[in-house]
């Protein structure tokens, strides 16, 4: 954007030109279509329930539940852009819920030290799923489906389907999950630290990069010298210990755990990722869209209870949302991304080029050579001299 | 210089059977010191792959200053060679001795710690990653407080831009362009423009020209001729005949795994070349 107005000094489009850029541009960052999703959501509920969505009551909910969603999500997110899926985020997340109840019930472990072992426990099913998907070199969509069916029977066998309670210290309860915020939880607060460290992560160190790179050319990455193995297994790591968080976070709020916690939890983080505009083919992709993907989420959860919908509402409406979210970060931008700048702009654009290469890789997929045609539309075929 | 072929290998032709004999024409040229040691020399080696024989009894020299084409038609062994410089796969048989020392390379790492930078047709560049960011990816400098670090930005475009600047590519566009809009040829200057920043003292492409216009494939073997001229050893594997003519010191061709032609640049024209290729295959 601040290039934008930089040459339209320059050159002194007209403003509607100008505005036009502008929102073009912004349709082509990853994020905005959950912004237009937190946004429209927003206004759909206020009218359909004015009494009760605008409220502080409302937001303090819908947060809750994004924020125990959201950090999952946010290790999802990681993990798809570079390149892998996890479907077992689910079962880690109950497993280590699970380890977090015993450690604290049947041991006596000061939740100082239980929280940290559940996650670490959480870090080693990760481990688990890199190393499969490193030595084996199964697609990680195949090994995470089933580590996630073992670890849920595992988890089965363990409680032996009961629920399990424990007495959980107030001042762990708060620190968790209580509502220290101005009525807030502080998961809330949680998800946004990480969610911060986790952009941090992904567009300013050498860790991300590799992610990256490991997302868009595995190969390349590795001639180069970068340890995509090792890129992998820690992202696994990094994915089955945020799941071990909200896990924690949970066993804080309920003070118990059953054996069906986090069921269907890896599938919502997929589809909070895919509404964040991170590509489901790896390689680009944004955490803030995600943590929006997440409100969203929150927002479709807690409006739809308001406005009285009957509950399977909830599925339906996600799906939709999924599909619409689809849509827009990739048909649309693809063609907006072709689309001539207007008032004679840069074409070039982080979120133009993640559409070209979306498409790039399809036409590699299909048609072989044609790439390199295909991935420059409307460019010169050389810098001129 | 006018001599005959050299007893050591210096020129050395083998025709499968019927194949015929070649003419050579002599012209002035650059001889190889007779004390230069290659930086990479393969010696007899060979290459199965189950019952299928990829390379037998290949010899192969490649010295600083000096490109070797490798010309060869599809399933020649060219790239099960490379492979081998490049420590994707050890040899079955023979020796690969890197500055006259024996070396066994047990996986790529090892190949790259020795210099030895291999640039794959199609694998030079991540799309979504900036200039910068694909020149320094796998050595981003990094700044930070004790254990915390992360990329230091600033550094990390000047490495960028002093790595094109050595290798004399002209980069008009910024270096926060991404993958997706640099052109093949650029994607191929600005591999090798990393490998040479970046110490390397063999560079092998694999077929660097191939998918590229007429121009674009010039502007790469400009930057090839500057590599060399840099003191690079290049491998370089082409289909191209009129490429490796035009910038290579030393041609070999590979025929059914075998080393089927060596000449030096001078001792052969373009016609002889590809009649030769075209029987040997």
């Amino acid at each position: 954007m601040a290039q934008g107005s930089g040459e339209s000094a320059k050159i002194a489009p007209s403003r509607g030109v100008v505005y036009g850029e502008t929102a073009r541009r912004l349709m082509l960052r990853p994020e905005t279509t959950a912004l237009v999703a937190v946004v429209v959501l927003f206004i759909v509920f206020t009218i359909l329930s004015p009494q009760l969505f605008p409220t502080k009551l409302t937001y303090i909910s819908l947060m809750s539940v994004a924020a125990e969603l959201g950090i999952v999500s946010i290790g999802v997110t990681l993990l798809m852009i570079g390149g892998h899926f996890d479907l077992s985020v689910g079962a880690a997340l109950g497993l280590s819920s699970y380890f977090t109840v015993v450690l604290m019930r049947d041991y006596a472990t000061p939740p100082i030290i239980a929280a940290p072992a559940a996650i670490v426990v959480g870090a080693g099913l990760g481990a688990l799923n890199g190393a499969l998907v490193v030595r084996f070199r199964i697609h990680s969509f195949v090994v995470t489906l089933g580590t996630m069916l073992i670890w849920r029977g595992v988890l089965i066998a363990l409680t032996g389907g009961f629920p399990m309670t424990v007495t959980i210290p107030s001042d762990f309860k708060n620190i968790m999950s209580g509502p220290l915020l101005d009525g807030f939880r502080m998961s809330v607060f949680w998800f946004f630290l990480i969610g911060a460290l986790a952009t941090f992560l992904l567009v300013r160190t050498r860790f991300g990069n590799w992610i990256q790179a490991r997302g868009q050319n595995e190969q390349a990455a590795r001639n180069l010298g970068v340890p995509v193995d090792r890129v992998t297994i820690i992202l696994f790591m990094l994915t089955s210990a945020l799941a071990a968080v909200a896990g924690v976070i949970q066993v804080a709020r309920f003070s118990s755990v059953d054996a069906l916690r986090g069921e269907g939890i890896e599938l919502q983080a997929v589809a909070v990722t895919v509404i964040g505009g991170t590509l489901l083919s790896g390689g680009y992709g944004s955490v803030i869209g995600t943590i929006l993907g997440a409100i969203t989420f929150g927002m479709i959860q807690v409006g739809l209870v308001l406005a009285g919908a009957p509950g399977h509402f909830f599925r339906t409406l996600t799906g939709v949302i999924v599909v619409g979210a689809v849509i827009l970060n990739t048909a649309v931008a693809r063609r907006m991304a072709r689309s001539k700048p207007l008032g004679g702009f840069r074409r070039s654009s982080e979120a133009a080029d993640a559409a070209i290469a979306a498409a790039s890789q399809e036409a590699r997929d299909g048609r072989g050579d044609e790439r390199s045609r295909t991935v420059r539309p409307g460019l010169p075929e050389e810098p001129a001299q | 210089m006018t001599d005959a072929p050299r007893p050591d290998g210096d020129r050395e032709v083998r025709l499968p059977s019927g194949a015929g004999e070649l003419s050579t024409r002599p012209r002035k040229t650059e001889p190889i010191s007779p004390n230069a040691v290659p930086v990479i020399e393969a010696v007899n080696i060979s290459k199965a792959f189950g019952a299928t024989t990829a390379l037998v009894d290949v010899s192969l020299k490649a010295y600083a200053g000096r490109i070797v084409a490798l010309l060869g038609d599809n399933g020649a062994g060219k790239s099960t060679l490379i492979k081998i410089f490049s420590g994707v796969f050890p040899p079955d048989r023979g020796e690969l001795r890197f500055r006259g020392e024996p070396v066994v390379f047990a996986n790529p790492a090892q190949a790259r710690q020795r210099g030895i930078a291999t640039v794959f047709q199609d694998l030079a560049v991540c799309e979504l990653l900036s200039v910068t960011r694909n020149i320094v990816l796998g050595r981003e400098p990094q700044k930070g407080v004790g254990p915390l670090k992360w990329l230091d930005v600033k550094r990390a475009d000047e490495m960028a831009r002093s790595a094109l600047h050595r290798l004399g590519v002209r980069w008009e566009r910024g270096l926060d362009e991404r993958g997706v809009n640099i052109s093949g040829g650029e994607r191929q200057s600005l591999a090798i423009a990393r490998a040479m920043f970046f110490g390397s003292s063999l560079l092998v492409l694999d077929e660097p020209t191939s998918a590229l216009a007429v121009r674009q494939a010039g502007r790469v073997l400009d930057h090839i001729v500057q590599a060399r001229d840099q003191g690079q050893a290049v491998i370089l594997i082409t289909h191209n005949f009129r490429h490796a003519l035009s910038v290579a010191d030393d041609l070999t061709v590979l025929a059914q795994g075998r080393v089927a032609a060596y000449f030096r640049r001078d001792q052969i024209e373009l016609d002889e070349l590809t009649d030769l290729v075209a029987r040997v295959a």
